[in-house]
């Protein structure tokens, strides 16, 4: 799946093409520039207080691959006891990173 | 997706002034931190209470980042009679979440003003930003390893300490009483100007966060709970991190075994020898958060039935009442009041200590050892789980330690609970003199009747218990009003002449604790 460029990306990109050296330093920025750093960060600092099978609280998210259009969706929206998120809590790109970084995580063993 | 034109407006507020005001918005906070976009609003209206999201959707909502933007939304609100409900975290489940108390209200959000101002590890006390949660308060002690220990409520990882301060939450702590360890906070009127409670108005002074009363009428406590001000910082202090930690579980398996609970604590309470908020939790509480569903017993609607509940206790050796406390200090300290403690629950002999080291890493244990010693979880949220649904309201009357007097209200409120086909899921949460009666009234907010049965019970917790002579120190935002009038028409006559003088155009929050300048009628 493919998306169009931002603005803001369209901007890194200009700059990096025309200073290689400075790509670095923005790739490490831009990998920064969500509200929570990583979606490790996020998943262990909100997601995974409830969602992680140790826990058990909510359903396990872990492996399951699901779209990013529906990990934002119950974000906002919240599902039943689920709370909801505005932006100003976790941004679009720290939803972004969470989805990719469920994605790799291994799906939890089925109980017996 | 559609803006909220002709959709959601303030009360008495017509478009083409909504527009205007928007449009200052706008011009003040910048476009991206104007939000009037049904899907941007959609967070904002995520409620637990048995009404209509409707009810409490808010007409757009604003994110400030600093102290001069909030100033600068006050006066455009003035400028076009705009109420606004301000947020911190948004994190207030139970009590009505992010949403207004009112239709139409604009949210100010100010989760963004997130910064940790100071923490001073010597005098051991901090100065935040509303958006501040205890997660990030929690992370920042550990990777600066300072020798602090947090106290919070049970959504710990999420919400902040100035929301729950300005709302007087309580923690689990020796400081679990939140305002009591406030000191020093940051106020921006209705009129714009900045007022600094206790030393903080002193050019200079290092004291504010350190001496709370200042000089003259110390008025800290009139801005909790109340529409007087927007919070712009909090100073609190923070307990020195103990050498030794020593968490504990008394297990009681009889329902009637609350009247000897109580009678036993209050003495260790107090007297300091148990020095933390204690809990006492009833059968479902501890089910519901030790991850325990109903389905897994019953699927019949209605209350469940007490053969159920012992067969819980059967399955899981939880008690119909289990009681958390810690002990906190040097070894010689926690053995000395150990041995105290443990002598009277082994003379009194029927409950069951359970330590750290025989729990292990079970729940519920676990948790409550994390809120005893200040590491944020979530695990509270498994009492969601308990009967589903997402529907949840705190009735939370305030009783003395006595332990009639809680055998009493537990007794009540399982009474009408039953009535309407739900649950008695409560704890007690123990002061020295007073508990904090903490009743989880759980329903299933996708079943309309079963909301319309939780709505009609709530109503009459409030109306039975106010008969007894009993009260909540806090209530969701659906019944705000309602409580209100529980506490006497002096009182409201006060809070609304204090009202006129400070906001009178009635921007803050109208309806917050049921003071209202456009619906109150003086008795």
């Amino acid at each position: 799946m493919t998306h169009p460029l931002n603005r803001k990306a369209a901007k890194w990109l200009l700059v990096a093409s025309a200073l290689p050296f400075v790509l670095l330093a923005a790739s490490a920025q831009a990998k920064d520039a969500s509200q929570w750093g990583s979606g490790k960060n996020l998943y262990d600092k909100v997601c995974g207080q409830c969602h992680a099978p140790e826990v058990g609280v909510g359903t396990a998210l872990a492996g399951r691959n699901l779209p990013e259009a529906y990990v934002k969706f119950v974000v906002r929206n919240g599902l039943n006891a689920m709370p909801a998120f505005p932006a100003s809590f976790i941004d679009d790109e720290s939803i972004a990173q969470v989805t990719r970084y469920l994605a790799t995580l291994p799906a939890p063993a089925s109980q017996p | 997706m559609a803006e909220q034109n002709n959709a959601v407006l303030p009360k008495g507020v017509v478009q083409k002034e909504f527009d205007k005001a928007i449009g200052k918005f706008r011009a003040l906070l910048g476009e991206d931190n104007v939000l009037v976009k049904a899907d941007q609003l959609a967070p904002y209206n995520k409620i637990m209470m048995p009404v209509e999201n409707a009810a409490h959707a808010p007409s757009a909502a604003l994110t400030a980042t600093t102290v001069e933007q909030v100033q600068g939304v006050v006066k455009i609100c003035n400028e076009h009679k705009i109420p606004i409900w301000t947020i911190s975290t948004g994190r207030n489940y139970g009590y009505g979440s992010a949403a207004p108390v009112a239709r139409g209200q604009v949210i100010l959000d100010l989760k963004k003003m997130n910064r940790i101002i100071n923490i001073d590890p010597v005098m051991c006390t901090a100065l935040v930003e509303p958006g501040v949660t205890y997660g990030q308060l929690y992370d920042y002690i550990q990777e600066h390893d300072l020798p602090l220990m947090l106290s919070f409520s049970a959504p710990s990882a999420i919400a902040g300490p100035l929301g729950n301060t300005m709302d007087r939450g309580v923690g689990y702590t020796p400081y679990g009483e939140h305002f009591m360890m406030q000191c020093g906070m940051e106020v921006v009127l209705a009129n714009g100007d900045i007022y600094r409670t206790g030393m903080g108005g002193v050019a200079g002074s290092n004291t504010w966060q350190i001496f709370k009363w200042g000089y003259g009428p110390t008025l800290d406590g009139m801005f909790t709970q109340a529409n007087y001000g927007i919070a712009t910082k909090m100073g609190f202090w923070l307990m020195p991190k103990p050498p030794v930690f020593k968490p504990f579980e008394v297990i009681f398996e009889n329902e009637e075994d609350i009247v000897e609970i109580v009678d036993l604590l209050r003495p260790l309470r107090m007297s300091g020898t148990i020095p933390n908020s204690v809990v006492i939790a009833n059968i479902l509480w501890e089910a519901g958060s030790g991850n325990v569903r109903r389905s897994a017993y019953t699927r019949e609607p209605g209350h469940t039935p007490e053969a159920i509940l012992k067969q819980i206790q059967k399955d899981t050796g939880m008690g119909a009442w289990n009681l958390y406390a810690a002990l906190y200090g040097t070894q010689e300290q926690v053995d000395v009041n150990w041995k105290i403690v443990s002598d009277v629950f082994k003379k009194h002999g029927k409950g069951r200590i359970v330590t750290q080291e025989e729990a292990g890493n079970t729940q519920p244990f676990k948790y409550r050892a994390e809120l005893m010693s200040g590491v944020p979880n979530l695990q509270e949220f498994g009492l969601y789980n308990w009967r589903g649904g997402g529907g949840s309201m705190w009735f939370a009357p305030v009783s003395e330690a006595r332990g009639s007097e809680c055998r009493k209200q537990a007794a009540l409120a399982k009474r009408i609970l039953h009535k309407h086909g739900l649950d008695y899921v409560g704890e007690f949460i123990v002061a020295p003199r007073d508990m904090h009666h903490v009743i989880d009234v759980l329903f299933d907010r996708t079943n309309e009747e079963e909301s319309r049965r939780a709505d009609a019970c709530f109503n009459e917790l409030l109306d039975e218990f106010e008969k007894e002579g009993y009260a909540v120190y806090r209530v969701n935002t659906r019944f705000q009003e309602r409580v209100a009038r529980s506490y006497g028409p002096v009182k409201r006559d006060v809070e609304h002449a204090i009202k006129r003088a400070l906001d009178p155009n009635n921007i803050l929050a109208p309806g917050r604790s049921g003071i209202d300048l456009d619906s109150y009628k003086k008795a």
